[in-house]
């Protein structure tokens, strides 16, 4: 360890931290973040990118909308751990064609992209797909508040669930056959 | 508009100045108004999802695992310690900060059924099990799973960090050499498919 962090260590003691965990270590760290951009009403791009002590890539996905459907994909190797490992970007082709609306499609991506190609390519279009339902409820509620500035983001949320019977089923938060309520 | 497309234009003719591959990319059209019907694409993002897993040492020997999902809507930590060297969870706490429904904060206690469970095979199937499906919480199903994830990599990190060394034929062989240790990992991806060079020479 070096003398900095156990100078500012001693810092904090004198200033009462008592807890600090001084013999803590992080030894892997992982993020993955995604974004969710309406290119137009049809189509959702995801940019999925990962980075962690091992790895570092990223893909762009486009969804269609309507159907959930992977119109395209492209995506990026910056670190991994084997020459063959790049060959992997070809396979995220076999991810063309396959919608986020089928009740197998994780296990699909895990097949054709992941075992084929790579798991963490897999990992990056998995999270982007479990993200779709949460991207066209936030353009939901953003044009419900859009219209009514004083709308509650919950119940704009919570209506949007119950018009969708796709993103229901989920959890228990989201029963299956929530109907929309009258009022 | 007109003059968010003309800093858009002023952007775009200095990145081509420097960066004249990026005119090939299709990013150099996004702020330009979409040919035929005068509106521009729109570039700020209204979702975005960020996840964060740590692996900590602890001074006894055992491993903590943070979680953390913070998306537009949510907001949910998870915070596991792992004992070694079998990998049994032995402790599960979670805190939800945010959450589209009010019914989320339910799904706490929930973690409670994962104590007990080790890390290895068919971890998913019981994680999934215990935590997922329509009485579940799909995001605290994930955490743990992804939790349990971040553990092995904690033990793969220095495996890969000692295969970066040496020559090429050296590093290969190293690569085998783990590959023989844990069969599972053969056909799991491209390197360990049964035609990648790094299998030559192997019978798996």
């Amino acid at each position: 360890m070096s003398a900095f962090p156990i100078f500012h260590l001693c810092a904090l003691c004198e200033l009462g931290v008592e807890d600090l965990r001084i013999e803590f270590m992080i030894t892997f760290s992982r993020t993955l973040l995604v974004g969710g951009e309406f290119l137009d009403e049809k189509t959702l791009r995801f940019h999925g990118i990962l980075e962690d002590n091992i790895y570092a890539m990223e893909i762009h996905v486009d969804v269609e909308i309507p159907d959930g459907k992977i119109g395209k994909i492209r995506g990026e190797m910056k670190r991994y751990t084997t020459p063959v490992c790049p060959q992997a970007v070809s396979f995220l082709q076999k991810a063309v064609g396959i919608s986020l609306r089928e009740d197998n499609w994780i296990s699909k991506v895990n097949r054709e992209v992941g075992q084929r190609g790579c798991q963490h390519f897999a990992e990056i279009l998995i999270e982007c797909g479990r993200c779709l339902d949460s991207a066209l409820m936030a353009r939901a509620v953003e044009k419900t508040q859009a219209e009514n500035p004083g709308a509650s983001p919950q119940e704009a949320a919570r209506a949007w669930v119950q018009q969708h019977p796709e993103a229901q089923g989920a959890c228990f938060a989201r029963p299956r056959g929530e109907a929309p309520r009258a009022d | 508009m007109i003059c968010d497309d003309l800093l858009f234009s002023c952007e775009i003719s200095s990145s081509l100045i420097h960066y004249p591959q990026l005119f090939l990319s299709e990013r150099i059209f996004t702020g330009i108004p979409i040919k035929g019907t005068g509106q521009a694409r729109r570039m700020t993002l209204i979702f975005m999802r960020n996840k964060n897993v740590e692996v900590e040492s602890l001074a006894d020997g055992n491993l903590s695992v943070s979680w953390r999902l913070a998306d537009t809507f949510a907001e949910i930590e998870i915070r596991i310690t792992f004992r070694l060297p079998d990998l049994e969870m032995i402790s599960a706490e979670g805190r939800i900060g945010r959450s589209p429904h009010p019914e989320c904060a339910q799904a706490l206690p929930l973690l409670q059924k994962v104590v007990g469970v080790r890390v290895g095979p068919g971890v998913r199937k019981i994680v999934q099990g215990l935590l997922g499906g329509e009485k579940g919480c799909r995001e605290c199903a994930e955490g743990v799973l992804e939790s349990c994830n971040a553990v092995i990599l904690h033990f793969t990190a220095p495996q890969i960090r000692e295969n970066e060394k040496g020559t090429e034929e050296e590093r290969k062989k190293k690569f085998q050499a783990m590959l023989k240790f844990n069969p599972r990992l053969a056909r799991s991806c491209v390197a360990f498919a049964d035609d990648s060079p790094l299998r030559e020479g192997l019978n798996l």
